[in-house]
């Protein structure tokens, strides 16, 4: 158990070197300059002027230095928590940036996830049981998680925004407040979550849903089920542990899911212009900012490898096979 | 990346299969020609597909022209309707389709030649290979792939079908790897592979005559979910923005129908088609897989 | 797995986290602010509001220069004059001398009055590197000849762009950046302005700025200007369809961005109105060109050049894209504000129209021939043609038109393919002369047309152009006019529109650029909960109604104070 942590550590340590080193990369190959787009915001005609600026700017975006030294000094300041800063948001620092958004995406993400997989599991579960709900709910699962993320999310805000007038059609909070610990900000910030995280929630529903379905089919087909039933145990009793072993596979999922379920929220968030991490990648794009850009990617990097460390430390708690290992070898 | 959480073969656990003779396939035949899911499934798929290939033959404008009247609703005339500019929405649909074929078709494809490759090898190799090839394949699957891809896209100067499809098949494979290792691997112990590999056989031989071909189903379901999957991802890089210049697919339907405000202006005709298109097709591709899986998995038949 | 409990707690715990984590909440928005006491604006900022340097042009948020800072001049293009804002009166006692009088009574907020010193102070930061150094090209020296006088002596006189400035740029307090040195004054964020304006600073998040009334403003007492919303809020630019969403539920009361179809909205909604009630509904605020490479052998051809003006049919773009939201340009380019400078007679001669065949005319005798039957000319030496019209990516209303002008050009021979690079590329490629054509609208409206003129004929070229003559045209006698044009006195407004007459003469001989059509003023407002918009009625104000940068300068900031709520 513990060897599997740690091969475990070691995959997500090197997926991190991967990601910073890809991450550092990329940008200094992408076309545009950073320094002369700062400047042609700032109107300069002098020549001279111009010039100067560049330097100083290359400078303080560290540009001018030979790669290697700029991949070292991006390591360290990786470790003092500095990315940089951003272009478009000139002169503010791209951490800061980001820590704005990220309770954003995290506040969408987070409960779209866990109460998907929650509800589309036990859903799963009670379709695989009968012919009659096993043919309704399954094409309706399988339309649900072909349904392109914004695609739901442009269906959702128009009836039930633009159409309905129940909810925001924007934003992350009225734009009469500011944010504060009261019971009108919060049940405002309430609405505007509601409808990117039901769009969020209602696509990969349906993902979980069937894949607890298909999961649960072959267990009860595994032989052990045969050889229970053959016993002659009940029913629910046989259920309960294909429910069970299902689980295991579902947990797994949920790692392999979490790139879709980020890009989901990603788009989701464009459509309803949601102040989080999503919404800024657009920006960015948009503004070549790539600061700032590099740092949302490293951000979510994080975050995954974070995520993923959560769910195999659940999934070691769950496996019965570990838990057994887990006390067999501490004695 | 897949888009179908724990679908069959997604996670590691599902049961390996069995031998393929010559009266099975017969009987497989048999069991697919009455499985609904299956029929549905792919008479939609075709359907769709034919739609794609023949239809822009009969459209005598390009699906960018402006050919008729503004913003006008489907009529004899005009199918789909118009857009805001008179463009005519079926020829952008057809040729919308048959680009989003395309994309799916390759980046799936690449995907799946890159992720059986590498599983297949890792999987019967074992030892050093399977460790290095498990690594890169963890390593790329942990990476969030979308996000990936935007990064890599949005540093391309010239965007088109051919590139996009590339690299959402060079992001989207190790879901398929992980799968077809943990099967090879299993079956790479037989007592055939064995006898085979006794017998001095070459590695890719044994591994396209005799692994391979006892899981040619899951091979086939895999690259169906892989498809799907590219659609997915085409149309949401399309819809941000990043899709092909100049062309046409479902995406950049979809981005120009909302970034014309045809929502706000109640142009359902410009933004029911795309959006239902791939919803449709990729539904329909999901449902078609589990048919198969249905007809090839004698176990699941039952129900 | 017990039942949903544990998630739901989860879930409102992120919910709190979240909710802790926004900017530091102060102030009386808890409450929110009153919805009849506040003005929801849009379609001005492009990204979150991050600096409030006046002196940092095109990157501080947007009101910085009109709310909080003030000029000395405002510039009224209906009526061609300047009104004294900051300034109290102005005098030429000679060619080369400005004296102006400050107002009394003003104070920035701080409480300290505003002084001959400020203005010293805010020009002598031009000998930092900032968009306004190059006053030092003309201006001597600038000096406090008294309390609230300041003395300007100019080494070479040009009053027309000497009083672009003046009635453009904003004067900070010397009191606070007297002191500052070149890398504060170029980069400080300034976050607490200190300003003279009508507006201060309240708050700010990502997505939206607020200013709260500045209730000590000089402008209530000197002006008997009341300005109306006690908060602005400003929110951030979002998507087309994101902006549509909000302004048909009048959540937001202003819209100053090009809303594709608002034509439709503002015809099916009462509540909705544009400057005008019919087309173009919108008032005109710059030209868009279309700007060809002189350096390219066919495009640096004046013949070939007007082969493709007379190509392009301005109508299908302005009935496409813009669905009549905007109205072709005039062939000299100018604004309709700038009328009186138009001459008309000769343009009627001179000018082109949109003529197909007399395009494949002229192509012809010019020897622009298509000799290889590929459908396409090409040069009188064989060689082939082929351009690329870059338009910024997602700039979807100058994408379309793009492909519109590409289309108009292919019918006539012409090889034209769209291109769409990102914005800061295509920046980066038109200073260095790497384009074949773009479209470009870098100069509004203004109070003069000289700051066309330098637009089209600025000498001389460098190797990066930054801000003018991106097309590299080369006249020198145009550009003596140009010159001669920065130099008429600023109310001599016959003696200026004999220059631009001569300068219209040269521009339609060689058309060194290709005046397109006008981009909008684009502004639609609600009137649910503010009334009294601008617009074409005789008993409605005729000020701009926009918050874009430069406009309060040219009278927008009245426009808060003659809105009105609705009943």
């Amino acid at each position: 158990m513990w060897r599997y942590m740690g091969r475990k550590i070691g995959i997500y340590g090197i997926t991190f070197v991967v990601a910073v080193t890809i991450n550092w990369m990329i940008p200094r190959f992408m076309p545009g300059d950073p320094v002369s787009s700062m400047l042609s915001r700032a109107s300069i005609s002098d020549p001279e002027a111009l010039e100067r600026m560049t330097a100083y700017y290359n400078d303080v975006f560290g540009l001018d230095t030979p790669l290697h030294q700029q991949y070292f000094s991006f390591w360290a300041g990786l470790f003092r928590g500095d990315l940089g800063i951003s272009v478009w948001l000139y002169p503010e620092p791209v951490t800061d940036i980001i820590l704005r958004a990220v309770p954003f995406t995290v506040g969408l993400l987070l409960p779209a996830i866990i109460l998907s997989w929650i509800i589309g599991n036990r859903f799963g579960a009670f379709a695989a049981r009968s012919k009659i709900l096993d043919n309704t709910l399954l094409p309706i699962g399988y339309i649900l998680t072909a349904t392109p993320y914004m695609w739901i999310a442009l269906l959702l805000a128009w009836a039930l925004a633009v159409n309905g007038g129940f909810f925001p059609t924007a934003g992350g909070y009225s734009f009469a407040l500011t944010p504060s610990f009261s019971w009108v900000f919060i049940s405002n910030l309430l609405s505007h979550w509601f409808l990117p995280f039901l769009s969020m929630f209602v696509v990969a529903l349906g993902g979980w849903a069937i894949g607890m379905r298909n999961m649960i089919i072959y267990e009860l087909e595994a032989d052990y089920s045969n050889y229970l039933q053959a016993l002659g145990a009940p029913r629910r009793l046989i259920r309960r542990y294909a429910f069970r072993n299902a689980m295991l596979p579902q947990i797994t999922g949920l790692a392999v899911q979490l790139g879709t379920l980020i890009a989901g929220a990603l788009l989701t968030e464009i459509v309803f212009n949601y102040p989080g991490l999503g919404t800024l990648m657009l920006n960015s794009l948009n503004n070549r900012d790539f600061f700032l850009l590099q740092g949302i990617f490293l951000f979510v990097v994080i975050g995954v490898l974070i995520a993923n460390f959560i769910i195999d430390i659940i999934y070691v708690l769950v496996d019965p096979r570990t838990r057994v290992q887990m006390t067999g070898g501490s004695s | 990346m897949s888009n179908i959480p724990g679908a069959p073969g997604a996670a590691d656990g599902a049961s390996a299969p069995e031998a393929v003779g010559e009266r099975k396939v017969s009987e497989t035949l048999h069991f697919a020609r009455r499985n609904p899911k299956l029929l549905i499934g792919s008479s939609i798929v075709l359907i769709l597909l034919l739609t794609g290939l023949i239809g822009p033959l009969f459209v005598d404008h390009g699906p960018n022209e402006y050919v008729g009247p503004q913003s006008q609703p489907p009529s004899s005339e005009y199918w789909f309707g118009t857009t805001t500019f008179g463009q005519d929405i079926w020829a952008q649909f057809v040729h919308g389709l048959r680009s989003t074929f395309f994309t799916g078709a390759l980046g799936g494809g690449i995907a799946f030649v890159v992720g059986t490759t590498i599983g297949f090898v890792a999987g019967y190799k074992g030892g050093i290979v399977d460790e290095i090839l498990n690594m890169l394949t963890n390593v790329v699957l942990v990476l969030p792939g979308m996000v990936v891809l935007i990064v890599a896209v949005a540093y391309l100067d010239v965007r088109g079908l051919l590139v996009q499809a590339l690299f959402i098949g060079l992001t989207s494979w190790p879901w398929a790897a992980r799968a077809v290792r943990s099967q090879a691997l299993s079956l790479a112990t037989r007592d055939y592979v064995d006898l085979a590999r006794l017998s001095g056989r070459r590695t890719w031989r044994i591994i396209t005559s005799e692994v391979a071909p006892n899981m040619s189903s899951y091979l086939v379901m895999s690259f169906i979910l892989l498809f799907g999957g590219a659609i997915l991802i085409a149309a949401g890089l399309d819809f941000i923005g990043l899709g092909p210049a100049g062309g046409v697919s479902l995406g950049l339907m979809l981005e120009n129908a909302v970034g014309w405000s045809a929502l706000q202006l109640g142009m359902w005709w410009w933004f029911i088609p795309p959006g239902t298109g791939i919803t449709v097709l990729v539904g329909s591709m999901y449902i078609l897989n589990v048919g198969l899986d249905e007809v090839f998995n004698p176990k699941l038949r039952e129900l | 797995m017990k039942s949903l409990r544990l998630p739901a707690a989860l879930a409102a715990l992120v919910m709190v986290a979240s909710a802790c984590s926004g900017e530091g909440g102060e102030g009386g928005g808890s409450e929110g602010y009153p919805r009849n006491e506040t003005l929801y604006t849009t379609g001005t900022a492009w990204g979150p509001p991050t600096n409030w340097n006046p002196i940092m042009e095109g990157n501080y948020a947007v009101g910085t220069v009109g709310l909080v800072y003030e000029p000395l001049f405002l510039f009224d293009p209906n009526e061609n004059e300047y009104t004294p804002w900051l300034a109290e009166s102005d005098e030429w006692p000679d060619e080369n001398t400005h004296v102006i009088t400050l107002r009394e009574g003003v104070e920035w907020t701080d409480g300290e009055p505003l002084v001959a010193e400020d203005v010293v102070t805010t020009l002598e930061l031009g000998h930092f590197d900032i968009h306004y150094s190059n006053v030092w090209d003309y201006l001597e020296s600038a000096e406090a000849t008294g309390e609230r006088e300041v003395t300007l002596t100019f080494s070479e006189p040009r009053p027309q762009e000497w009083m672009n400035w003046v009635s453009a740029r904003a004067i900070v307090p010397d009191h606070i950046w007297a002191d500052k040195d070149e890398s504060k004054v170029t980069d400080d964020p300034n976050q607490d302005p200190v300003g003279t304006g009508a507006y201060v600073y309240e708050n700010h998040a990502d997505d939206r700025m607020v200013w709260k009334r500045n209730d000590d403003w000089w402008g209530t007492e000197a002006l008997g200007l009341e300005m109306k919303p006690t908060y602005i809020v400003d929110i951030v630019n979002a998507s087309n369809d994101v902006t549509m969403n909000m302004l048909n539920n009048h959540e937001i009361d202003l819209s100053n961005n090009f809303l594709p179809g608002i034509d439709q909205v503002i015809n099916d909604d009462n509540n909705i109105t544009s400057y005008y009630a019919g087309a173009p509904y919108m008032q005109s605020a710059n030209t868009a060109w279309l700007i060809p490479n002189h350096e390219h052998p066919a495009l640096g051809d004046p013949v070939f050049r007007s082969a493709l003006a007379h190509a392009i049919d301005l109508e299908q773009i302005v009935t496409g894209p813009y669905t009549n939201l905007v109205e072709p340009a005039d062939p000299s380019g100018l604004l309709p504000q700038w009328d009186d400078y138009i001459d008309h007679e000769l343009v009627s001669e001179e000018g082109f129209s949109f003529d197909a065949s007399e395009a494949v005319a002229i192509l012809e005798e010019a020897g622009y021939l298509d000799e290889d039957g590929d459908g396409f000319v090409e040069t009188p030496d064989g060689e082939e043609i082929t351009l690329t019209l870059e338009v910024p990516s997602g700039w979807t209303d100058w994408m379309e038109s793009a492909n519109v002008i590409a289309g108009n050009a292919q019918e006539v021979g012409i090889n034209v393919e769209p291109a769409f690079p990102e914005h800061d590329l295509l920046i980066e490629n038109f200073r260095k002369a790497e384009f074949d054509l773009m479209i470009n609208n870098d100069r509004g409206l203004s109070n003069t047309p000289w700051t066309y003129y330098d637009f089209i004929f600025q000498l001389p070229i460098n190797e990066q152009q930054t801000t003018a003559n991106y097309a590299r045209y080369e006249n020198e006698e145009a550009w003596d006019l140009t010159q001669q044009l920065a130099a008429v006195p600023a109310d001599d407004v016959e003696g200026a529109a004999e220059i631009t007459s001569d300068l219209q003469e040269i521009f339609l001989e060689d058309l060194p650029i290709i005046p397109l059509w006008y981009n909008g003023m684009w502004s639609q407002a609600s009137n649910n909960v503010w009334t009294n918009w601008p617009s074409e009625a005789s008993d409605t104000p005729d000020n701009f109604a926009t918050m874009w940068n430069n406009m309060y300068q040219m009278g927008a900031i009245y426009t808060l104070a003659e809105i009105e709520l609705a009943e």
